[in-house]
């Protein structure tokens, strides 16, 4: 089990140095073929560590840090957990590495952008599989390092850049809270261990728990892109599509689920926090989809959609159902690498097009895309029977099943965000694929990029196989998970169950059939007609994100720039270098009046001197006097 | 032993004032600058001088005649400088050597 566990991690480790120091030097195929390969036999070790996995098991490598009674050795935990959440990684990640080769196939920088993608694999299943805070953190801030590189990307252009920074800048915002938590946990408890920690909760009086819960739900936030800290994804877009997907599916986002439902027990008991987490949920889930009705931009929609679907995982964490949480996480996985890279096939073949209202008719030129396009969208939306629908509808009815005004309030929200969700993402489906539209671009690269999407298509729609609902068999997340603490909440009835499913069923249905009437067919021309001319203040609320960025911009960035000018203008340029200018201009003219005395004229200096000597006399005189 | 010692400060100050006038005020010439330096240095001599007679030790007229010698050398430097100057810008007005200034 070391073994696989040590070759998980050191492979895309290995894969990005390779590329990081020789990647210039080594022919294109080879760097891409190391990195694909890498990240393969990373999932490789993950399958046979899961086929070899028989308990939760605690492994060593080697010392880290030692100083006193701090101890953070590098050392990994497996759990069902960390072992489901690696093997998701490892095979998206693999599949986005092959789908980057031909994606990227046109770019000269591929040394550093392989370097990155296999860095940031690696820095991610650090962070899943550390035993100890300080190792997860340095994944958390490996992952939000490599997001940042790989965002701006294409760094030429200010644009890009400017959302790498903004990426870096805001989850580093949720860093801070983050590293506060785990400080206070070491003075609190004298260890880092999370195994530990979390059977240590009881120690505690509840405000402290509070406290520190909240503290990792900030740094969660900064993270997984939640209210109010959701402002970065978005224009995280920036960076080429695979990228995207890495960050959206698999190695970023899902970060701060991941340490929350890693934390959960020692978090979990305080009321307060989990409210505190589902409410983050509640109102991100609503939030992101708000937003993404009314996007414009292909990959915005999906960014928005995103926000949304980690909202969800939040609400089941925040509800204690960790299992759903999970569950949804790695179908969301599945189904949002399928769209992102879809996406990709759909802007190269559109000559890099992002606008969703001018593009049209692919689902005959793009057949392939099309129909693993439409599975995902399906799984996005909760169409029943795929796995989006049993994966929401864990968290849905683990929401239900938890009671309460609160959890009552934020299950209806849900069901309305997932109304909203089926709508928005056929609005998008029959906007790319409906309709007409002129000839695409076809290039050798998209048939490849196309194969990948199928397996990732055929993993969204069944991945309810995963954890079937109760009365349809035991659920295989379910039984793994058992052990885990805060992963068994209440259940409910079968027949508590089967409705449940049927309201969320119903609903992702209406919302399918309200984007058929307002997009399909004929109305399709109609609003691709409307979107020429100025959108409605509401539309225009809802596309710039309810104007967060705006509202950000004018309460920290605004006075943030004006008291640096302040500090630079008036303090820095105003007194204090005006002070030593004046002086040294002062000096200066002094010292030009004073050399005018050295005349050159002898007799100057003589009588200078004569009277430089009356007055050394007349002095002593008037002392001995 | 009849005059005192004070009289000889007070004829030396005269004296070493009188040859200060004469430097201070005679910048036309340089040889008349020369001459007023050269009555401050018998100025300080007849200090020295005085001096010794009065404490009866001989410390000061040794000095006497060392400053006698290095006048002497002064004086002749000082009339070879005298000299180039005078054939340099024919003329011995120090007014007129002004380039040294800052």
């Amino acid at each position: 089990m070391k073994s696989y566990l040590t070759l998980m991690l050191m492979f895309p480790l290995l894969g990005g140095l390779i590329s990081a120091l020789f990647g210039r030097k080594l022919p294109r195929r080879m760097v891409e073929l190391t990195a694909c390969a890498t990240v393969w036999g990373s999932f490789v070790c993950a399958l046979l560590a899961a086929l070899a996995y028989r308990s939760p098991e605690k492994v060593v490598l080697t010392q880290w840090l030692t100083a006193f009674d701090l101890l953070a050795p590098i050392s990994l935990y497996l759990d069902p957990l960390s072992l489901s959440l690696a093997v998701m990684i490892g095979f998206v990640c693999g599949l986005i590495h092959v789908y980057a080769v031909f994606y990227m196939a046109g770019e000269t920088d591929y040394a550093r952008f392989f370097a990155l993608l296999n860095l940031f694999v690696f820095a991610m299943l650090t962070l899943i599989l550390a035993e100890n805070l300080p190792l997860l953190y340095l994944g958390w801030e490996g992952v939000g390092f490599c997001s940042y590189l790989l965002i701006g990307f294409w760094y030429t252009d200010k644009n890009n850049a400017d959302a790498g920074r903004k990426a870096f800048i805001t989850t580093r915002i949720g860093d801070t809270a983050f590293l506060v938590g785990i400080a206070w946990l070491f003075q609190l408890f004298g260890t880092f261990s999370i195994s530990e920690l979390n059977g240590m909760a009881f120690l505690m009086p509840g405000w402290v728990i509070t406290c520190l819960g909240l503290l990792f739900l900030v740094g969660a936030m900064g993270k997984s892109a939640q209210v109010p800290l959701m402002v970065w994804l978005p224009d995280a877009m920036a960076g080429p599509t695979p990228v995207s997907a890495m960050i959206h599916a698999a190695t970023m986002v899902t970060a701060g689920v991941y340490l929350l439902a890693r934390m959960f027990p020692l978090i979990g008991g305080s009321e307060t926090v989990t409210a505190a987490i589902a409410i983050t949920g509640g109102v991100t889930a609503f939030y992101g989809a708000s937003c993404a009705l009314a996007q414009r931009d292909l990959k915005r929609v999906l960014a928005f959609s995103t926000i949304s679907q980690i909202g969800y995982m939040m609400l089941g964490v925040g509800a204690g159902a960790i299992t759903a949480a999970t569950f949804h996480l790695l179908v969301h996985a599945f189904f949002k690498a399928l769209l992102f890279l879809g996406a990709g096939c759909v802007i190269t073949a559109m000559h890099h097009e992002q606008d969703i209202f001018k593009m049209g008719g692919l689902r005959r030129t793009l057949p392939v895309t099309f129909w693993c396009y439409l599975a995902g969208a399906a799984a996005l939306a909760g169409l029943p029977l795929t796995g989006g629908f049993f994966s929401k509808d864990s968290i849905l009815s683990a929401l239900w099943l938890k009671g309460g005004g609160l959890y009552l309030g934020l299950y209806l929200l849900a069901l309305l965000t997932a109304l909203l969700t089926a709508f928005y993402t056929f609005r998008m489906v029959y906007l790319v694929f409906g309709g007409t539209g002129e000839k695409i671009h076809t290039l050798p690269e998209l048939k490849v990029m196309q194969l990948v999407l199928i397996p990732l298509a055929l993993l969204g729609l069944f991945g309810g196989i995963l954890n079937l609902p109760a009365y349809l068999g035991p659920g295989f997340l379910k039984e793994l998970f058992a052990g885990l603490a805060g992963a068994a909440p209440a259940e409910g009835s079968h027949l508590e169950e089967m409705v449940l499913q049927a309201v969320a069923g119903a609903l992702a249905l209406a919302g399918l059939l309200a984007a058929q009437l307002r997009f399909g067919g004929k109305a399709r021309t109609q609003r691709v007609l409307e979107a020429k001319s100025e959108p409605s203040a509401l539309v225009s609320f809802l596309s710039n994100g309810w104007y967060f960025d705006r509202l950000y911009h004018a309460l920290l960035i605004r006075p943030y720039q004006a008291f640096s000018s302040i500090l630079w203008q008036r303090v820095d340029e105003g007194a204090i270098d005006d002070t030593l200018d004046r002086l040294a201009r002062g000096l200066g003219s002094s010292g030009y009046w004073l050399g005018r005395w050295s005349t050159g004229r002898v007799s100057v200096y003589i009588f200078s001197f004569a009277a430089g000597g009356a007055l050394l006399l007349g002095y002593l005189a008037w002392l001995t006097l | 032993m009849s005059v005192p010692l004070y009289h000889v400060l007070i004829l030396a100050a005269i004296l070493f004032a009188m040859g200060l006038a004469c430097v201070v005020a005679w910048r036309a010439n340089v040889i008349m600058m020369l001459i007023g330096i050269e009555i401050m240095l018998n100025a300080v001599m007849l200090t020295f001088v005085g001096g010794s007679a009065h404490w009866g030790i001989a410390d000061g007229q040794l000095f006497a005649l060392m400053l006698m010698a290095l006048t002497s050398a002064e004086v002749s430097l000082a009339l070879a400088m005298v000299v180039y100057l005078q054939r340099r810008k024919k003329s011995v007005n120090t007014d007129d050597f002004d380039m040294m200034k800052g």
